[in-house]
């Protein structure tokens, strides 16, 4: 019982920590937090090119961009309903998205990089 | 501008016909990367700081930004790979080819810097480009170098098309 102990309590002094600190939770957290109907997508950012080029989501879903390439890129709508601003080398963005409709964007940086988020 | 356009290119062509012909190794591609990308960085910094247009200016910073990136995972890759960067003609070309143009700019101001600037940015990415398809990425012979070149290529395509677009309003200002 001792050795039992011994063990868990500087396991819950490092959860208690953690969450006091308001470290980032991870995908598990978020997934067990979310509302059971929202999903989480991710789109990759590499070679100067979203994939996948067309994302459908739903409303609610959560979409995160993750940049594989080896300096900054943006992920910018038309209209600007939703703007990364830069996003670090091997760095992410998340966005959950909350109105319908079908959002243009590009990456301000490359403009050349075109892609497009389709929200029902 | 365009007799200094020429003679990079011309001399760009020549070094690295002669480098295809033997096949560069991977530690002088590792050179011709990196040297590739410092010259680029450095007229960067140069039209960065001496440029008062905007998009020449943006461009600039953008050619700092992502060059230095590349050249960051270029190390990183050949220090993992233990590759020594060996220098060679096709990357002594490149760096005597960015120091002329240095040279030159130096002697520019205004309209007539910013149109040398972007022209000799178009230049050089064309035959950089050309460089990695007809040299560079067939002769890589380890698997990570040759991924890295293809990766990073479409950086160097969307950098032309970017001076392309800065370029027509510049002609003629000088």
């Amino acid at each position: 019982m001792l050795c039992f102990r011994a063990t868990v309590r500087p396991l819950l002094i490092a959860l208690a920590t953690a969450s006091t600190l308001g470290l980032p939770p991870g995908d598990g957290w978020a997934a067990a937090t979310a509302s059971p109907r929202s999903t989480t997508h991710t789109v990759v950012i590499d070679s100067l090119r979203f994939d996948p080029q067309v994302l459908r989501v739903k409303a609610g879903d959560t979409i995160v961009w993750v940049n594989h390439d080896p300096f900054p890129h943006t992920v910018t709508a038309e209209g600007k309903s939703f703007d990364s601003h830069e996003i670090a080398p091997g760095r992410s963005w998340k966005y959950t998205a909350r109105k319908a409709g079908e959002f243009a964007y590009a990456c301000v940086l490359h403009p050349t990089m075109k892609a497009t988020l389709r929200v029902e | 501008m365009r007799l200094i356009g020429v003679v990079i290119a011309t001399s760009l062509c020549l070094t690295t016909a002669a480098a295809a012909a033997e096949g560069p190794n991977d530690a002088q591609i590792a050179a011709i990367v990196v040297t590739a990308n410092q010259v680029d960085i450095d007229a960067g910094k140069l039209a960065a700081s001496r440029s008062h247009t905007k998009d020449v200016k943006e461009f600039a910073e953008r050619m700092i930004v992502d060059h230095t990136g590349v050249n960051k995972s270029a190390v990183e890759l050949v220090t993992k790979l233990k590759v020594t960067p060996q220098d060679n003609p096709t990357s002594q070309s490149l760096k005597s080819g960015g120091e002329q143009n240095l040279r030159n700019l130096k002697g520019l101001e205004g309209a007539a810097f910013d149109k040398a600037y972007v022209d000799h940015e178009v230049a050089y990415h064309e035959q950089v480009l050309d460089a990695m398809d007809k040299v560079l990425i067939p002769s890589a012979k380890n698997a990570e170098l040759k991924a890295l070149l293809v990766k990073v290529r479409p950086a160097f395509v969307a950098h032309l098309e970017h001076a392309k677009r800065i370029q027509a309003p510049l002609a003629g200002k000088s």
